[in-house]
């Protein structure tokens, strides 16, 4: 049977409140992991759950986990919660609702891998959420589950919330880690990874909002359970953020693997009235977009994958027939290029360029081969950048673009 | 030269087998086996910093092009530096450079030895497709003592702020917003002051930061370089001279434009001081060209061929007594160690004399990081040699000397002009060698015309006991002759071992036969 | 006079830079409170911020310049960020910036002379479900309309 892992009881009032969480069984995972599981243990488990990160890249998280190296160097723990990504927003949902839901998944991946310091990296926008999560902190201080000697396992944890101050980028998990150094979010060159050399040179671990989300149900319930909740491979569900021109926008728990036709016109109400469907961008912006023949599709990261897209924040923006696809890409230009690092050649320079064509392009001074030179331009940056920003860039502009290049002739 | 301790290991570079450092990166690797990667922002003194993207190369095996300039090379590793893909993408690179990038080549003081227009004839890209507004920019602004910076050239490779940061660790510049925007800055009120400001204008790939004192003056393809050492200290800094070999049609005002640092890991790795590189004017300005008298000697005219027949004649004119105690020396340390070794054979080991005093610049402050005390390259070449480094005392010098033979022109900066005619007057017959001119001129007798450590040859013993070799980069200047010509001469003159002297036809002659005598000087290798 | 943080504050900062292993990484939390403080960072609070870490100005400039939430100038009491990002476009934030631009007389990026409000436009707010949606300081505001908002301003003193 499949069912709501995460939002299950978002419903309660006062869930982000520690008596009300634990009431409803919160913090069991936190006792079952610390007093009847060693590391290993917990790490087997989430290996077998097949929890694949819900950042946008997909990665298994318990496969990242293990890339950890056994030293004496203090390791660190940065849950992403810089939420960045255009068309995003359930890692907002998880922390203003249950922000003890992510502080036991902390606690439990941090005790699996030998951490004793997290740092919960948040946009700086979400300023009431960090509140809301420091308030949530400082309780679970107070019921020993955060501090020294954690329910007398002797295991030790500090959690800091850190603010980011508007920069996409950061997002970037090593963008975020300079970031959090207090540096600019320049994108680190890799290797090494962040899993041996990461905070402050350290091994870190980093992961987003909702697959820290996920650990302590995994715990709870086991791996076998979590599978059935969404894919053999692709284990859970997945909070999909719904938003554009559909009737109920939000946030939809669904299983991996559900069809995102389903979730337009059944989880989230269908269009707008008078609205047709035009296209849908199925992962937040860095996602290829899709045209309305091409919703009929799994969302999972393969099935995405198949059909040239990806699956990323999981974040769906429905867009409709009445919004002209050049100012989408008007949209989009504007925002890598305003989003850029600056430091790597090909996505300060070219997004900008491509920005500038398409703002000309709108001012209706399009030429004949504008259309031409964004297609090579964006070309030109994807696979050549310092960090997958370049990628981010060039995946949607070259969809966008190829996939609705008669209409956007139409404006030169 | 350093020991070898890494393995090697066998890659492939464009489809040929070469032997590579286990553990170095594709570039170094390729530059190794002399295959040239065009980088911009990697400069062998950081860790890469792969932002540039110029270095791409395609690897077997890699579903993406992978930066030279960090990734690591693995045994049989195949590497393609030619590719069409590669070349298209280092063509992509170069066309975005361009999009914002102003057409200043013709205006431009970088033009002839800048990166990125030799990437673009290399790469045929003359005309952008790029018609949209170009990002402006800052194109003139003062951030140093001499620099300028254009942040419209700017290609944001970073060296510059990297260089700030980890070697004079002074961060005086630092990139400003971000995305397109991106600008090298400097803090109001503040600007790039320390004695190696210089390097900036050396390692910017570009002309994004040029250097006032060279700026406009000349233009770099009418020159030529020379490799020579600096001996402004006694780090012994290697570098690059940087002259104009000359028109036929008109003179010169003067032959050297710029000093740049020369690669040494063992000395100064790739930088050279502020001094170093600016101090150069004592090369052009003020040389001696011409024998001076002030005295008429006997019947002959005297030239710099003949002067160590006179001057062994009048030496050998000395009773053996008067010998030690008649002579004085007034030495230097711009000497070389072969210079300094003849002196000391002939005059302290042969004639026994006393009084050999030192004249250097009085010593400065040395700067914790390149920059020693001492403002002269070769003290510790003196001290291997034997000499005692006594300065000079003007009283004990004069006292009962017949005849002094003096070197340098350091003399008139440590004294008043009145104490040194009065102690000078005392002695009958005082010659001097000297590459520039200056009061001194007219308190000797003769004034011999030397070259300086540019226009000869030698070695140098530097501050930490490195034994460095140059080579003549520039002419010396009229009828100045180098100081070992002069030396090994008199020591035949004297006839007091004429067949070790008249070995002696090269500096390189004169340091193999030191090596024997002093083992200091005994070359590692041998 | 150069600004000076209060002595409250004061400890608040030596709380925050203990929980990192090194100084710097306390910039940004400072920087936030150096703009809730002063409610901007120029340069004298540039140099504030570089003493208290002991680094160089140039170093908090490289930053103030990097993230967007540190103005170099004061803003209006009211900063009004309304999302242009793309939920938001579809959903008519165009616009409603056309409807703040007359209302308040001023473009994106000005503020008004009374000093009471700045209008800027941002990236996405991380708010798209609730699309046109703004944040007037650090407050959400979603689902957008000339009337909500005129209720929203007039509620402002
Ligand atoms: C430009 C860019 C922005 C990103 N923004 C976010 C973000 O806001 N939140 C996030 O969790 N991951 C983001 N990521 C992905 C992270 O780099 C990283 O993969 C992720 O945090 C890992 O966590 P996960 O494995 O749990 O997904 C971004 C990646 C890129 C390239
Ligand atoms: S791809 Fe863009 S964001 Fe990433 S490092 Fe390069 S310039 Fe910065
Ligand atoms: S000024 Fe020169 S060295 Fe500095 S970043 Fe620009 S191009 Fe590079
Ligand atoms: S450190 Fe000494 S040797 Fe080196 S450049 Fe400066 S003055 Fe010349
Ligand atoms: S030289 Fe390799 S990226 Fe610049
Ligand atoms: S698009 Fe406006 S909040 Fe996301």
């Amino acid at each position: 049977m499949k069912e709501k892992v995460l939002t299950e009881h978002f419903g309660l009032e006062n869930l982000y409140k520690i008596d009300v969480y634990q009431k409803q069984g919160g913090y069991r995972a936190t006792e079952k992991a610390l007093k009847k599981m060693k590391p290993e243990e917990i790490l087997e488990e989430v290996k077998k759950a097949n929890l694949r990160g819900r950042g946008g890249a997909g990665f298994p998280a318990g496969v990242k986990w293990s890339f950890v190296p056994d030293t004496d160097k203090p390791k660190y723990l940065c849950v992403n919660a810089d939420e960045g990504e255009p068309g995003t927003f359930k890692d907002r949902y998880i922390m203003s609702h249950n922000p003890h839901m992510l502080i036991e998944g902390i606690i439990i991946t941090s005790f699996c891998v030998g951490i004793s310091v997290a740092f919960i990296y948040i946009r700086g926008e979400y300023e009431a959420i960090a509140l809301r999560l420091e308030q949530a902190i400082s309780e679970a201080y107070e019921k020993g589950f955060l501090g020294k000697n954690i329910l007398e396992s002797g295991f030790d944890l500090d959690v800091f919330v850190h603010r980011g101050a508007g920069a996409y980028i950061c997002g970037e998990e090593t963008a975020l880690l300079e970031s959090l150094e207090g540096k600019r979010g320049n994108p680190r060159l890799k290797p090494p990874f962040p899993a041996s050399v990461g905070l402050f040179q350290c091994p870190t671990v980093i992961n987003n909002v909702e697959t820290i989300s996920n650990i302590s149900h995994i715990i709870l319930n086991g791996a076998e359970w979590f599978i059935k909740q969404g894919l053999p491979k692709d284990g859970g569900t997945r909070i999909f953020g719904v938003s554009g021109m559909v009737k109920n926008p939000g946030i939809y728990e669904l299983p991996l693997g559900t069809s995102l036709k389903d979730i337009i016109f059944k989880h989230a109400g269908g269009m707008k009235e008078g609205k047709k469907l035009k296209a849908v961008i199925p992962g937040g912006m860095s996602a290829p977009i899709l045209t309305a023949d091409e919703i009929n599709i799994k969302m999972d990261f393969d099935s995405l994958v198949e059909a040239n897209s990806m699956l990323g924040s999981a974040g769906i923006i429905v867009i409709d027939d009445k919004t002209s696809i050049l100012d989408v890409l008007k949209v989009v230009t504007k925002f890598y290029s305003h989003e850029s690092c600056g430091q790597c050649t090909p996505c300060r320079i070219g997004n900008s360029w491509i920005n500038k064509i398409v703002k000309r392009i709108a001012e209706g001074k399009g030429k004949k081969e504008d259309i031409d030179s964004i297609l090579r331009l964006a070309s030109n940056i994807e696979g050549n950048t310092l960090c997958p920003l370049g990628d981010a860039a060039a995946m949607p502009i070259l969809s966008i673009t190829k996939k609705f290049r008669k209409e956007l002739e139409s404006h030169l | 030269m350093q020991e070898k301790t890494n393995e090697m290991i066998k890659i492939f570079i464009d489809k040929e087998p070469v032997d590579a450092e286990e553990g170095t990166t594709v570039l170094k690797a390729a530059e190794r086996a002399g295959i040239h990667i065009p980088h911009l922002c990697y400069h062998p003194a950081f860790p890469p910093e792969g932002s540039c993207r110029m270095c791409l190369v395609e690897i077997e095996g890699f579903p993406k092009l992978e930066l030279a300039c960090s990734t690591v090379v693995k045994e049989e590793m195949k590497i393609s530096t030619k590719s069409e893909r590669v070349v298209e993408a280092r063509k992509a690179v170069l066309e975005f450079l361009l999009a914002e990038h102003p057409l200043d080549c013709p205006i431009c003081d970088k033009a002839g030895d800048c990166k990125l227009q030799d990437y673009y004839d290399e790469y045929g890209l003359f005309e952008s497709q790029f018609k949209e507004a170009k990002e402006k920019r800052e194109k003139k602004l003062k951030i140093g003592k001499s620099l300028i910076l254009d942040q419209e050239r700017c290609i944001l490779c970073t060296r510059c702020v990297r260089f700030l940061k980890e070697v004079t660790k002074t961060q005086d510049l630092g990139v400003f917003h971000r995305g397109v925007h991106s600008s090298v800055n400097i803090y109001e009120g503040a600007s790039v002051e320390n004695n190696y400001s210089g390097n900036l204008a050396e390692i910017c790939p570009v002309g994004a930061i040029t250097d006032e004192d060279f700026r406009f003056k000349t233009r770099s393809w009418f020159l030529k370089e020379g490799e020579s050492i600096c001996p402004l200290c006694s780090r012994g800094c290697n570098i690059l001279i940087e002259y104009h070999p000359g028109f036929s049609r008109f003179e010169l005002p003067k032959r050297v434009y710029r000093i740049k640092a020369r690669e040494n890991p063992e000395v100064n790795g790739f930088w050279i001081c502020d001094r170093g590189r600016y101090g150069y004017s004592y090369l052009d300005e003020r040389r001696a060209d011409q024998i001076i008298m002030n005295k008429k000697e006997g019947e002959n005219e005297l030239t710099c061929e003949n002067i160590s027949r006179h001057l062994g004649e009048k030496i050998k004119n000395l009773s053996s007594a008067r010998k030690t105690s008649g002579i004085a020396l007034i030495l230097h340390t711009w000497l070389s160690n072969e210079e300094l070794f003849l002196l000391h054979e002939i005059f302290k080991n042969d004639l026994k004399v006393e009084k050999i005093f030192f004249a250097d610049l009085p010593d400065g402050e040395a700067d914790g990081f390149l920059l020693t005390s001492e403002p002269s390259p070769n003290r510790r070449g003196a001290q291997e040699i034997g000499f005692d480094i006594k300065t000079v005392d003007l009283g004990a010098l004069a006292d009962g000397t017949d005849f002094l033979l003096a070197f340098g022109p350091f003399l008139s900066g440590l004294f008043s002009s009145k104490d040194l005619r009065g102690a000078l007057d005392k002695i009958k017959t005082k010659v001097l060698f000297s590459s520039n001119s200056n009061e001194l001129n007219s308190l000797f007798d003769v004034v011999i015309p030397v070259a300086l450590i540019a226009e000869k040859e030698g070695s140098l013993t530097n501050v930490e006991g490195i034994v460095q070799g140059f080579q003549p980069v520039l002419e010396p200047p009229g009828e100045s002759l180098p100081e070992w010509k002069v030396l090994s001469d008199l020591g035949k003159e004297l006839g007091m071992d004429s067949k070790f002297y008249s070995e002696f036809t090269s500096p390189e002659a004169i340091l193999s036969e030191m090596g024997k005598k002093i083992p200091f000087f005994k070359k590692k290798n041998d | 006079m150069s600004p000076e943080f209060s002595e409250k504050t004061k400890k608040k900062i030596e709380e925050i830079v203990a929980r990192y292993p090194q100084k710097e990484a306390a910039i940004l939390p400072i920087l936030h409170i150096t703009q809730q403080e002063f409610g901007s960072i120029s340069a004298e609070e540039e140099k504030l911020v570089a003493r208290i870490l002991g680094i160089k100005p140039i170093s908090v400039r490289e930053l103030v310049t990097f993230y967007t939430m540190f103005p170099k100038e004061s803003l209006g009491k009211y900063h009004i960020q309304v999302c242009s990002n793309l939920s938001c476009s579809l959903l008519g934030a165009g616009n409603f910036v056309d409807y703040l631009v007359e209302k308040l007389g001023i473009k994106p990026g000005e503020t008004t002379p009374d000093k009471k409000f700045t209008l800027s436009t941002v990236e996405c707010l991380g708010a798209c479900e609730r699309a046109p949606c703004m944040m007037i300081n650090f407050n959400y505001y979603g689902e957008m309309d000339p009337k909500k908002v005129d209720e929203i301003l007039d509620g402002l003193k």
